[in-house]
């Protein structure tokens, strides 16, 4: 993590993300992204917006490093994952819980298991998995669903058990592809209630087109449009 | 093994379908280590009996015949050698032909000449042997079988050539028929690599399951194979007793060891286990490690 002044008073404000002139161009010559720079503190809450295109997604890509970009830098907490000698992948994405649009719930596992499964990876042991994965289904009030398969499950839980899947592990960055794209209004809401209560805890970042909950948080918000930030507002709202 | 056997009931027919892929292979190259292996255990005791047998002339001294006995003896090549003396000679004489005392009373131990039977360590070596006698003098006559000699060379290796490209063959096809077999059970499973390498998963977590998964079948297929094998071989057992009476023994050399394959015995069907058992994991590990290579890119 960078450390930094902050502008207001003496608080020491860690930055956890940083892009610097990124431009990602694919092979066939279209852009995703033109010379972006912006920082994320620390448990900061951001959101991303902007039109299908925008270059939402490949920010987030960028960030797990699902892709490279074709030129500028960028850190997340202490690895510069632009360096061409960077090898820590897989200590990187250690760090990072993802949400995607469609869950990518694993349907031969049951709800404790796909949970678990984000515990496994990081070799943790078998008991403490037990207490953490109940403790995740108890914030997405999932705790009565555990041995219930997926089949099983509204779309509202299925993405209730990726967000379980994605804190369980203590990352301390949470980032979330259209977390409500395919979800109602009502259940929408019930998922952002979720966010909200790991406000401050983790660093999170939400690419979202969904103008009513964005402007109903109140949080920082990066605009894209073309593959450019078209504005950084510290608290509110949009209109696309 | 709880993850195993979930991961089977799960997709019940990739994994049969892999663990017939397995089992065929592994019964039909147990069907070929084993009958390769007699192949040259055959060979190689036919190579113990072509021999030279050279007769000297009936005045030659015993110290000449020792002496050449004993220069073939140090040159490396031969295995054993046998003198015939006269006497001797008319020993094998009256005992081939104890029932005719017309043919004992016409020949005497004078008029029979000493000989020196001789056994090359390979067949290889015999038209030197009988070259280098031939050269010798007191010599009357050398012979062996240049034909079956011949025949034997050439047998000896199409059969070590044959084998060798019919294995690398049958290794090449049950590689690449069980990693497509492992790729469309793991193509179910794309999106859950996919999403593991994004969590943070290792490669070798990632593969561990289905290596897991495929050294599991692969032994039970090489064990079932070796089960069924037996069984095969227990109930043709009378017909090979008569196959190879006569034969007291039968070996192959395995890295400077001397297995006993004839009479069966127990050392050389552990033997045979064991080889089935580590070819079946061998080849479904790499099947398997092959297959999850092709996700792993993320």
């Amino acid at each position: 993590m960078v450390n930094g002044c902050g502008t207001g008073g003496n608080r020491k404000i860690i930055t956890m993300i940083t892009f610097d002139k990124v431009t990602k161009k694919f092979p066939l010559g279209n852009t995703a992204l033109s010379d972006v720079s912006f920082e994320i503190d620390d448990k900061q809450f951001v959101f991303l917006v902007g039109q299908s295109g925008a270059g939402k997604t490949s920010i987030l890509k960028m960030i797990t490093q699902e892709i490279v970009p074709t030129s500028g830098s960028i850190i997340v907490d202490d690895f510069d994952i632009t360096d061409k000698n960077f090898s820590q992948k897989i200590d990187l994405r250690r760090k990072i819980g993802i949400i995607f649009q469609d869950f990518k719930v694993l349907s031969d596992k049951n709800v404790f298991e796909n949970v678990a499964v984000s515990l496994k990876v990081l070799g943790i042991d078998h008991s403490e998995i037990k207490n953490k994965v109940n403790k995740a289904l108890d914030l997405v009030a999932l705790s009565k669903k555990e041995m219930v398969f997926p089949v099983q499950l509204s779309a509202g839980e299925l993405q209730r058990v990726a967000i379980a899947r994605a804190i369980v592990g203590d990352r301390d960055i949470i980032i979330a592809d259209e977390p409500t794209g395919n979800l109602d209004p009502k259940t929408s809401w019930d998922i952002m209630k979720i966010f909200k209560k790991l406000e401050g805890k983790k660093t999170i970042i939400i690419a979202t087109h969904n103008t009513d909950i964005v402007n109903s948080f109140q949080k920082r918000v990066l605009v894209l449009q073309e593959g450019k930030i078209i504005k950084d507002q510290r608290k509110g709202g949009y209109e696309l | 093994m709880k993850d195993i056997w979930t991961s089977i009931r799960r997709t019940p027919y990739q994994s049969f379908s892999a663990f017939l892929i397995l089992f065929f292979t592994l019964f039909l190259t147990l069907i070929l280590f084993v009958s390769l292996t007699f192949l040259y255990g055959t060979l190689n005791y036919l190579e113990t009996k072509p021999q030279v047998t050279v007769y000297f002339q009936n005045k030659t001294p015993e110290n000449n015949i020792f002496k050449v006995r004993d220069e073939l003896m140090g040159s490396g090549k031969v295995s054993n050698i046998k003198y015939i003396s006269k006497n001797d000679a008319y020993n094998i004489y009256k005992q081939l032909n104890k029932d005719n005392p017309l043919l004992l009373e016409m020949v005497s131990a004078d008029i029979l000449p000493p000989s020196l039977e001789i056994y090359a360590k390979k067949p290889i070596y015999l038209p030197e042997i009988a070259e280098y006698l031939k050269k010798q003098g007191d010599i009357d006559e050398v012979q062996y079988e240049k034909d079956i000699i011949d025949k034997l060379l050439v047998l000896t290796n199409t059969t070590r050539m044959a084998a060798l490209i019919f294995f690398s063959y049958l290794i090449l096809m049950s590689i690449v028929v069980l990693t497509t077999m492992i790729l469309f059970k793991i193509a179910l499973k794309e999106s859950e690599i996919i999403l593991l390498k994004l969590i943070g998963a290792t490669n070798f977590y990632i593969r561990k399951p289905y290596i897991m998964e495929s050294l599991f079948l692969g032994i039970t297929a090489s064990t079932l194979s070796f089960g069924i094998f037996s069984l095969i071989v227990l109930y043709f057992n009378p017909f090979l007793q008569s196959y190879f009476k006569g034969i007291t023994d039968l070996s192959v050399d395995v890295f400077n060891y001397n297995l006993t394959i004839w009479p069966l015995n127990y050392i050389f069907f552990s033997i045979i286990f064991v080889s089935i058992s580590l070819f079946g994991a061998v080849i479904s590990s790499v099947a398997s490690y092959i297959a999850t290579n092709k996700y792993l890119r993320v």
